[in-house]
């Protein structure tokens, strides 16, 4: 009986490990299966964090993403912004890793953690050699699980062009609106005043009359010298090139410039030679004929405008066929430019202060010269100027190719 | 109208300054003219003019520099300006107070309505 008992017993023990055993198996295998949920997750949160990433590293603005107070992610943007190296600044605190001219941008991260706002925006300025440049800043507060405010992730845009450009704009056309309201005005009061019968005799109607043509010209010019440049800027101008002979163009401009020249009592001197000193025979570049001529134009009419009765105005074509160049260059005996005014000369609108009594102008001329050689025939300008002396101003083109000539 | 005043006209555009000339000799106005800020600044201490119509951009001296200036010489601080400009949208009110511009007439101008505030002002000037 009592061997009876002891196996009952034994058999009670056996089935009481059994049942351990299988609740042991059981739970095995529900923790193999959480752990492998888990894996999952831990894969899905590993992928997340790397598409997270690869987002951030394909902005092209500059992104930091800092964590109570220390660099949690950056972008390759942001490395070269904050001057930092991201695999070894990563956790450490941004305070000693952004330099001091930052302060007002990490208070600004402080300032978005502690209000918990999102998407809070500002224009922050940081020094760059000696200048500043300007970025649209959009941060916003990021939580930990526990819905606690621990940190911010801020976009950085450089707007610092975009400023430029808008400023430009408005320069521009500020200094338009001027220009031509200029003739515009003459046209206006004087148009009154002959309604208004004050030119009292036909000498001063005519006088009247032709001040109102001659502004109406000047001012369709400049319509058409800004829409040229802004056209060219656009690159909508419809340009048709193809093999032109500068010694021939040149020729054509000349003998529409020799009356002007001959009324203000300047003679014009040609001059043309080959790199071996002897005569161009062509002097062929692949070039839009009618903008060409408007380069040189310009650049005669400029030449005799300032120089007075008496002077001379040279125009001289070199050809550098080892270098495939040709250089034309145009040097008055005229007034000259003063040496700090120099480098504006090309410049939309600018015009030389001291010269402006001599001659009326836009300051668009040599502006659309730049533009046509430098733009849109991938040649350069150049100038040099001595005061009282004279100026020369010229290009610099590509010879036409023997195949491009050919074609 | 008030005649046999002298008026100061400033404007580098020599259309314009023929123009207005014209406008105020046949009124009764003489006139004396400058191609900028600077000769203007002269003609108005040696000419003592009633009144003066400058332009604003012109080379060597400024409408705004010669008015600064204006203002700062006892013999011409108490003339009045008329600022006859194309960039009258440059000058702010608290610079206009402060250089005492008694009008800012915009181009393109009326002759006439130039002469009209011209009278008023020498008038208020007569007045005072």
């Amino acid at each position: 009986m009592k061997l009876v008992k002891n196996l009952c017993a034994k058999i009670a023990g056996v089935e009481t490990l059994e049942k351990q055993l299988a609740d042991c198996a059981d739970r095995a295998a529900k923790l193999e299966k959480q752990n492998k949920n888990l894996q999952i997750q831990i894969q899905i949160l590993q992928k997340q964090k790397r598409n997270t990433e690869e987002i951030i590293y394909s902005i092209r603005d500059a992104v930091v993403v800092v964590e109570h107070g220390k660099l949690l992610m950056a972008n390759e943007a942001a490395e070269k912004l904050f001057n930092f190296d991201f695999e070894t600044s990563r956790h450490k605190s941004i305070d000693k890793l952004m330099s001091a001219d930052k302060s007002e941008f990490i208070d600004f991260l402080n300032q978005i953690r502690q209000s918990k706002v999102r998407a809070t925006r500002r224009e922050v300025e940081f020094p760059k050699d000696g200048k500043s440049e300007i970025f649209d800043c959009i941060a916003s507060c990021i939580y930990d699980q526990g819905e606690r405010p621990c940190g911010v992730v801020a976009v950085l845009h450089n707007i610092t062009r975009d400023k430029e450009v808008s400023q430009m704009k408005n320069d521009f056309v500020s200094h338009v609106s001027h220009e031509l309201k200029t003739p515009l005005a003459s046209i206006t009061a004087y148009s009154e005043m002959l309604l208004d019968g004050e030119a009292d005799d036909d000498q001063t109607r005519k006088q009247f009359y032709s001040v109102i043509q001659n502004q109406a010209k000047r001012l369709n010019r400049l319509i058409e010298d800004i829409l040229n440049i802004s056209r060219i800027e656009s690159g909508l101008i419809k340009v048709q090139k193809k093999p032109v002979s500068l010694t021939i163009l040149i020729e054509e401009q000349l003998q529409m410039m020799k009356s002007y020249a001959a009324e203000k009592g300047i003679e014009i001197i040609r001059f043309a030679q080959n790199d071996r000193g002897g005569p161009i025979v062509f002097g062929q570049v692949y070039a839009d004929k009618d903008m060409l001529s408007q380069v040189i134009v310009n650049l005669l009419s400029n030449a005799v405008k300032y120089t007075p009765s008496g002077g001379s105005v040279k125009i001289e074509t070199e050809v550098d066929e080892i270098a495939g160049m040709v250089k034309v260059s145009v040097t008055d005996t005229g007034v000259g430019i003063p040496e700090d005014e120099i480098e504006h000369v090309f410049d939309k609108f600018y015009r030389v202060n001291a010269n402006k009594a001599q001659a009326k102008g836009t300051g668009l001329g040599l502006n659309l010269v730049k533009q046509i050689v430098e733009k849109v025939h991938n040649g350069k300008v150049f100038v040099s100027s001595k005061q009282n002396v004279g100026s020369t101003f010229g290009f610099e083109l590509p010879l036409a190719t023997a195949e491009v000539i050919k074609s | 109208m008030i005649a046999e005043r002298k008026i100061l006209v400033a404007d580098d555009e020599i259309h314009i300054v023929h123009v207005v000339t014209i406008k105020l000799r046949n009124n009764g106005y003489e006139v004396v003219t400058a191609e900028n800020g600077a000769r203007a600044f002269e003609l108005a201490c040696s000419e003592k003019p009633d009144i003066i119509v400058t332009d604003f951009q012109m080379p060597v001296m400024t409408g705004l520099e010669l008015i600064a200036k204006l203002r700062q010489c006892d013999q011409t601080k108490d003339i009045p300006v008329i600022m006859l400009t194309a960039r009258s949208f440059a000058i702010e009110d608290e610079q206009k107070q402060q250089l005492r511009i008694s009008e800012c007439v915009s181009k393109p101008f009326s002759p006439k309505e130039l002469l009209k505030s011209i009278e008023d002002i020498l008038y208020q000037e007569s007045v005072t």
